[in-house]
């Protein structure tokens, strides 16, 4: 998914570019661009990164001109560098061009133009295309004609707007497969991915329907039909939405929108290539030490991780938060540091990989955002696919770095010889049922985690607890807890209570029991320990717990009951709920939940 | 784009309050509900609105008329046998001239307009869409499963097995399409949600405030609280009489022709309607709503109480937790015993049926026409049925 806008008008349109582009940064935020008409002709500045960052590298607020065009890209396929982020100059640079979609027989023309003596600066289809418009444009001498020329010859799914030196009057675009939307204001008008773009100008729009390409002026629109060639009326549409909510689809936060996303993050963190994670299995196979490295929730996920390369194959790799790595691990030459970073950009994480380098050490990261400073710095990466998150708080992103450490951790141990391929096969076939399970959890236990927030929601204090894995998920927990709630939450290890913080306990204190499945003989009675002697305390307890578990049912206050699952996966089941948990009491403490105070996405300042 | 309202179902469930109104007709912290769903209607941009009624009838086209004092264009259709849901939106086809439209249940409350970010969701994907909601119990409702695009993936009408799903929050915005799935399905509205969702796509925005759907006595109490607990300001018509010296706390709203005599409390929320007379020394506790003409006697307390008008209470009484009906008389020194000796939760008789409420507090239910002499004492969740005389209860 991609942003385009453009825009036309009597004033310099630098700014209002600026800003419809990061109005729609939550559909691609890996790399952005403005292409701009002045005196000098088109002037492109472009790079990788999001918006800001761009602006401030790119000095894009220099730029000049009455009309422009601009794209933010989220890539799916191929590289983000600066050459292929948009927009893209025609070989003599006199049309540029700013494209959403997929031009599906790009390679053919490609190699055709090739031949024809072209040099392409970047591997994009969409170069493919603006230079199909000049080459058109030497025949006909006429803007639209070249336009419609190169038009007929691409086959696939696009939205594009086009900006030439030939004609600082208008500006094109078409519309096929991908959503465009052209917004009416006054002596001057807009033409975006979605309304996003131009909102704050205008309110008036016009939808382009498939295989509809439009001339725009200053002052008028005509639409018509790429095929037939002739006008269309269509009507114009009044809005009367605010920008937030239209993103968000019937979601009322981002976050509950990206927690009913899980199992789709999960079938995608599943369906990254084996070669990959068998890649990461052999690097820490090779290291003499390997660690791994996160900071906030990706320094728990990287507990969780620690925990699942114990069970499944006897390694301990030690995981460091990221700004304390330095000062702990002396890290040599020839071992392994693994980071975890959903943006890439993380400070910390950056400079504690920086350092390991320097110091010879081999690197790998999981990373959510592509074309990011740690997934370009790294030897090897692993791009987790989970979509943009936009809540400040991560939920999804989260998920399927665990999971991708899961499934390196099971390659790891089958590799060591610690499970056979029976047991290797019966947990991955575990994992192939995961997303389903929790698409079902999570639409048939909202409403318990809904209403225990509801009857939680004044608490003041809160303890997570749990053994084993389920420690670090505890401590993940509360970090939501604290991060969106702004309420008091401490995670710790359920046995770790009795040694100090057992004082704190009086009926107002609230624990939260993350309970292992009673199968899991050892961690289930630790847990229950843990539980009653708060229980003896008069603390009051919450749970979560599975099926079958009379010992749980009967000694906690509040809980909710988990149906049975496989042990390997139950712990990630436990912490999906609980950021359900966070999110609802959220919501009944009014909070600024998709961007809570003081925090921002991306960690980038030391 | 239109809305359809249907208010046309009698409910026993809610006896002694539906005999002389519909569900939409209760009044709850001022108003009737319907009033509230029409008011965000119109704030969400509809004006062309259809009601489907049967059911004293006579009541809603009494107060809302042509719609005219909410700036609506309101029209009427009848629903001429209670043949379900399904049924009465059918009478609405022709009126709809096969255009989207929004479909409203009558007798849900929310707290917030959800016709907004409905609206909002449905000019993203202009397909059908549900509200979806959260409530305290999902047994009622129809629990939907939802997909990561938001899509209902499937709907369990009543859940045999204890889950917690988002229910349907009785608002939809439909295409013209949903009356031949209906056709196909008998009239069934639930028959045509299936199909919709199997055959097509049935988008679903999430309702994350206050939604009360309701069904028994006790939940005239809730909307009430619902509503209050959102006001933020008093408000004082300016022809209300203060007699000397009167308390007043918080967000009261007190309408025009009020008269209160000294050494009364008022604590908010809570509201008094045109034309109530209190008498001296009486206490108003939050989440009372005393409806217009009633007259309360010295020395009373009333605590989160609906009285829906029109009614007297005698002095020295207390009404606790408790909903009266309009034109009741009650003597004085009426005692509502609002809680079990143990605190424990409370259950209520309804059609025969014992029905937990879960409510550890909770009061009588008093319906329109009562008469009841001086000097009783009600137990927790009484029910007193319409026009029911009872003499003064004499001890010598």
């Amino acid at each position: 998914m991609c942003g385009i806008s453009g825009i036309i008008d009597q004033k310099p349109v630098t700014r209002n570019l600026l800003t419809s582009i990061a109005n729609l940064e939550y559909r691609g935020y890996d790399s952005c661009g403005m292409a701009m008409l002045n005196g000098k002709g088109i002037e492109v500045r472009k790079n990788t990164g999001g918006v800001e960052e761009v602006r401030s590298r790119e000095k894009l607020d220099m730029m000049t001109g009455n009309l422009g065009i601009a794209h933010t890209r989220w890539a799916t396929h191929g590289g983000v560098t600066t050459e292929n982020a948009h927009p893209h100059l025609s070989q003599n640079g006199e049309f540029a061009i700013v494209h959403n979609g997929i031009i599906s027989n790009y390679q053919k023309l490609r190699e055709r133009l090739i031949g024809e003596g072209l040099e392409f600066r970047s591997t994009t289809d969409t170069e493919v295309f603006v230079n199909l418009v000049e080459e058109a444009f030497a025949q006909k001498n006429d803007v639209l004609g070249a336009f419609l020329e190169a038009l007929k010859q691409i086959q696939g799914t696009y939205s594009i707007v086009l900006l030439s030196s030939h004609d600082p009057e208008h500006l094109y675009c078409v519309k096929q497969d991908s959503p465009l939307i052209i917004g009416l204001g006054e002596g001057c008008n807009y033409i975006g991915s979605d309304i996003n773009a131009f909102l704050e100008h205008t309110r008036k729009a016009v939808v382009l329907d498939d295989g509809e390409f439009a001339v725009i002026s200053r002052e008028r629109y005509e639409i018509s039909d790429v095929g037939k060639r002739e006008e269309r009326e269509k009507s114009i549409l009044q809005i009367d939405w605010d920008t937030e909510t239209t993103k968000k689809g019937g979601f009322s936060h981002y976050m509950i929108k990206e927690i009913f996303d899980e199992p789709q993050t999960a079938r995608q963190a599943l369906d990254v290539p084996q070669e990959q994670i068998k890649q990461l299995a052999e690097m820490f196979q090779n290291a003499p030490h390997a660690y791994l490295m996160g900071v906030g929730t990706t320094f728990f996920i990287c507990q969780m991780a620690q925990y699942l390369f114990s069970s499944l194959s006897k390694k301990y790799f030690p995981a460091i938060s990221s700004d304390e790595f330095n000062g702990v691990v002396p890290v040599s030459s020839g071992e392994l540091v693994v980071a975890v970073s959903q943006s890439g950009e993380t400070f910390d994480t950056k400079f504690s990989l920086n350092v390991a380098h320097e110091m010879g050490a081999k690197t790998a990261a999981i990373v959510n955002v592509m074309g990011s400073s740690i997934s370009r710095m790294v030897d090897h990466v692993i791009m987790q696919g989970s979509g943009p998150e936009i809540c400040v708080v991560s939920t999804k992103a989260a998920l399927a770095q665990a999971l991708l450490l899961l499934r390196t951790a099971l390659e790891l141990g089958y590799k060591e010889g610690c499970l056979d391929s029976k047991s290797f096969q019966s947990h991955q076939k575990e994992l192939e049922s995961f997303p389903e399970l929790i698409s079902i959890l999570l639409n048939e236990k909202s409403g318990f985690m809904r209403n225990l927030a509801r009857i939680t929601s004044s608490v003041q204090n809160w303890i997570f607890l749990g053994c084993g894995i389920y420690y670090p998920v505890a401590m993940e927990s509360a970090l939501k807890m604290k991060e969106v709630t702004y309420l008091h939450a401490e995670g710790m290890p359920a046995g770790f209570l009795k040694h100090g913080t057992l004082s704190m306990i009086e009926e107002s204190v609230h624990s939260l029991f993350f309970v292992p499945p009673p199968a899991e003989v050892d961690l289930h009675n630790r847990t229950i320990i843990a539980i009653e002697e708060i229980k003896t305390r008069g603390g009051t307890l919450v749970g979560l717990y599975f099926e079958g578990d009379s010992q749980a049912k009967s000694l906690l206050d509040h809980a909710v009951e988990l149906p049975p699952v496989p042990s390997l996966i139950a712990p990630f089941v436990q912490m999906i709920l609980a950021q359900m948990f966070a999110y609802y009491t959220a919501l009944d403490l009014k909070r600024n939940i998709d961007k809570p105070r003081n925090l921002a996405k991306s960690v980038t300042v030391g | 784009m239109k809305a359809v309202i249907l208010a046309a179902n009698p409910s026993r469930r809610l006896s002694p309050f539906i005999e002389h109104r519909t569900k939409p007709m209760i009044r709850v912290a001022g108003g009737p509900i319907l009033e509230y769903t029409l008011k965000s209607l119109h704030q969400a941009g509809f004006r062309e609105i259809l009601m489907v009624v049967n059911h004293e009838q006579e009541g809603i086209r009494a107060h809302f008329g042509s719609g005219d004092h909410l700036n609506l264009n309101l029209e009427y259709v009848v629903q001429e046998s209670p043949k379900g849901i399904g049924n009465a939106l059918w009478t609405c086809r022709s009126w709809l001239e096969n255009e989207p439209f929004c479909l409203v249940y009558g007798d849900v409350l929310t707290d917030g307009n959800p016709f907004i970010p409905m609206l909002d969701a449905y000019s993203e994907s202009g397909q059908d869409l549900a509200l979806v909601t959260l409530p305290a119990s999902s047994s009622e409702f129809g629990n939907v499963y939802l997909d990561p695009e938001m899509r209902i993936s499937k709907l369990v009408e009543k859940p045999v097995e204890v889950q917690a799903n988002y229910v349907f929050a009785g608002m939809f915005i439909l295409h013209s399409e949903i009356f031949s799935l209906l056709e196909k399905n008998g009239q069934s509205m639930s028959g045509a949600f299936q199909s919709l969702i199997q055959d097509s796509v049935m988008k679903a925005c999430l309702w994350e405030e206050g939604w009360i759907d309701i069904i028994y006595p006790w939940h005239i109490l809730e909307a009430n609280q619902l509503l209050m607990k959102s006001w933020d300001e008093a408000r004082i018509d300016q022809s209300v009489e203060l007699k000397g010296r009167v308390q007043i706390d918080g967000p009261v709203v007190i309408e025009e022709g009020v008269r209160i005599e000294s050494g009364t409390v008022l604590k908010g929320p809570c509201f008094i309607g045109k034309n109530c007379y209190i008498g001296n020394n009486v206490l108003i506790r939050s989440h009372t709503a005393l409806g217009p003409g009633s007259i309360v006697g010295y020395g009373c307390e009333l605590k989160n109480s609906v009285v829906f008008g029109a009614s007297d209470i005698g002095r020295l009484s207390f009404l606790g937790d408790s909903v009266l009906g309009e034109n009741t008389q009650l003597g004085s020194g009426l005692t509502t015993v609002n809680h079990s000796p143990d605190y424990s939760p409370i259950s209520c008789q309804i059609d025969g049926k014992k029905v937990q409420t879960g409510l550890a507090k909770l009061g009588a239910f008093i319906g329109d026409g009562v008469n009841l002499g001086a000097r009783h004492t009600l137990p927790p969740a009484c029910i007193i049925p319409v026009g029911k005389q009872i003499p003064d209860n004499i001890t010598l």
